[in-house]
């Protein structure tokens, strides 16, 4: 996972649990409360990327009312992604929940990110892929590369950010003013 | 059986008895529910042997009848070599209403309580009170079905399924069943027949009873459905009164029990429908739905896991 210059806080699930399984919509919800108190002691960051190590299972709801409920929550103003997860059958029900959420979720496994809950526009999947694999990208990059207009691609990456695929920081431009710069959340 | 004044008698064939047939054994009787009786009698004969998925519901069943005032009446006439000792050692009498009458006798020590977790092939019954959430009851169910299951390649997969189940439908009775009437959760392996049974039953107000005040409102064209149909729409497509972004939990549970190829019972009030997988998700067994079948209250909801069957 590449290093950006943002920064970065991580957050072991498994800490805020009571148990190494977590269940049901009220546990969600308190494990949401936890997480955010963690958040608000700490507001500095703008990524967060949340450990799975040591949670064996989940079912559904835990991770709807917690994780995935606090990305929504902090949509366009914090990221959080998913890392160690030792059993990849684990991502199902996580999967399920961001769907629900209507909240992507990245999920980085071997040093990769993709991405779990509601895909993206076909006309966005592209756009989205090319900045999981570069790490970020401005509109210019991706109209250059992906052969679309300025205005078209900028179009683009701002629905992808609103959606919660991707995160933007304002820059300045080399030609004058201020540029968006997306990236991946990890 | 001799019958009874002002009681309602219901007598159980002498042989196995798994949900369905307790079902179509309710249909040749009212329900005590509905009639002016002051007691019941359930009958079990030498031979009948009650299945979880039918134990389950009687439990509910007796206890609902006892709340309301009947005297209720369980007579094994085979004694503890038979049913009732079996119930035994599954907890079935720990959670029946102590004023609930056995005969010959009830027995005066559990076998659950005896030999509780000490089995890889049971998990007893467990009572889900509304005051108290067993926090470890799904982790304990998952550990039995994986246990059993472990000559299936896909195990690990299944455990992580399973779970969700059992959460789901769990969570679902602390969350929505609005009743002080506890609910339960048992488990069994049947060798014999291949499979794992796990049954989840409540006692609060059924799934259709608070989904369709929110059809009026929203789905008008599902509204006119009868309750067997909506039971399979919540199960395939998260029909829900809370819409699409809360109230996942039939439909996740579902979505993981096909992925296995596990058969599904769903009781309710008045009906009862059978779901099979198909490559199209969960369809109805259309010789196995039942409507308008004998009041029991709630919920009750049974899986079959196979044993070997890959998905």
């Amino acid at each position: 996972m590449k290093q950006m210059n943002q920064s970065v806080g991580v957050i072991s699930l498994r800490k805020h649990m009571d148990r190494d399984d977590g269940w049901g919509n009220a546990e969600g919800r308190e494990v949401f409360q936890r997480i955010l108190k963690t958040i608000e002691s700490d507001p500095g960051k703008l990524i967060y990327r949340i450990s799975l190590e040591g949670v064996k299972r989940t079912d559904a709801s835990f991770p709807r009312e917690s994780v995935v409920e606090l990305a929504r929550r902090f949509r366009e103003k914090k990221g959080f992604c998913l890392v160690d997860i030792s059993d990849p059958d684990l991502l199902d029900n996580w999967h399920d929940a961001a769907v629900r959420r209507e909240q992507p979720l990245t999920v980085w496994q071997s040093g990769k990110p993709k991405i779990i809950g509601p895909s993206p526009t076909s006309g966005n999947e592209a756009i989205l892929n090319y900045i999981l694999s570069k790490g970020e990208a401005t509109a210019a990059d991706v109209a250059k590369t992906l052969n679309l207009q300025v205005t078209n691609a900028s179009t683009k990456l701002r629905q992808l950010e609103k959606e919660g695929f991707v995160m933007r920081r304002q820059e300045p431009s080399p030609t004058g003013g201020i540029e968006y710069r997306y990236f991946r959340i990890g | 059986m001799e019958s009874q004044p002002n009681t309602d008698e219901i007598q159980f064939p002498a042989r196995w008895v798994d949900g369905l047939l307790f079902e179509q054994t309710m249909l040749q009787f009212a329900s005590p529910h509905c009639t002016d009786n002051s007691a019941v009698n359930f009958y079990f004969p030498t031979g009948c042997k009650i299945m979880i998925d039918a134990g389950v519901r009687l439990l509910s069943f007796a206890n609902q009848l006892r709340h309301v005032g009947k005297t209720i009446v369980l007579n094994f006439e085979e004694g503890e070599s038979g049913t009732l000792g079996y119930l035994n050692r599954m907890g079935f009498f720990d959670l029946l209403h102590s004023d609930v009458f056995v005969f010959p006798h009830r027995p005066v020590v559990s076998g659950a309580d005896l030999y509780r977790g000490g089995s890889q092939e049971l998990l007893e019954f467990a009572g889900i009170s509304p005051n108290h959430r067993d926090q470890g009851l799904p982790n304990r169910l998952t550990e039995v079905l994986s246990e059993s299951v472990k000559q299936r390649s896909d195990r690990h997969a299944l455990e992580h399924a399973a779970y969700t189940v059992f959460g789901e439908l769990i969570d679902n009775i602390y969350e929505h069943s609005a009743t002080e009437l506890e609910g339960y959760a048992v488990l069994q392996v049947y060798r014999n027949g291949g499979r794992v049974k796990v049954a989840v039953s409540d006692s609060g107000r059924g799934i259709i009873e608070t989904l369709r005040p929110s059809l009026n409102a929203e789905h008008r064209d599902l509204a006119k459905r009868s309750d067997p149909e909506l039971v399979v729409e919540a199960f395939r497509t998260g029909l829900s009164r809370h819409g699409k972004v809360r109230g996942c939990g039939l439909k996740t549970s579902a979505d993981q029990a096909i992925r296995f190829r596990a058969d599904l019972d769903v009781r309710l009030p008045g009906c009862f429908v059978r779901l099979t997988p198909s490559a199209d998700g969960y369809k109805p067994h259309k010789a196995l739905i039942y409507d308008s079948l004998p009041l029991i209250w709630g919920t009750h909801i049974s899986f079959d896991f196979y044993l070997d069957k890959e998905s």
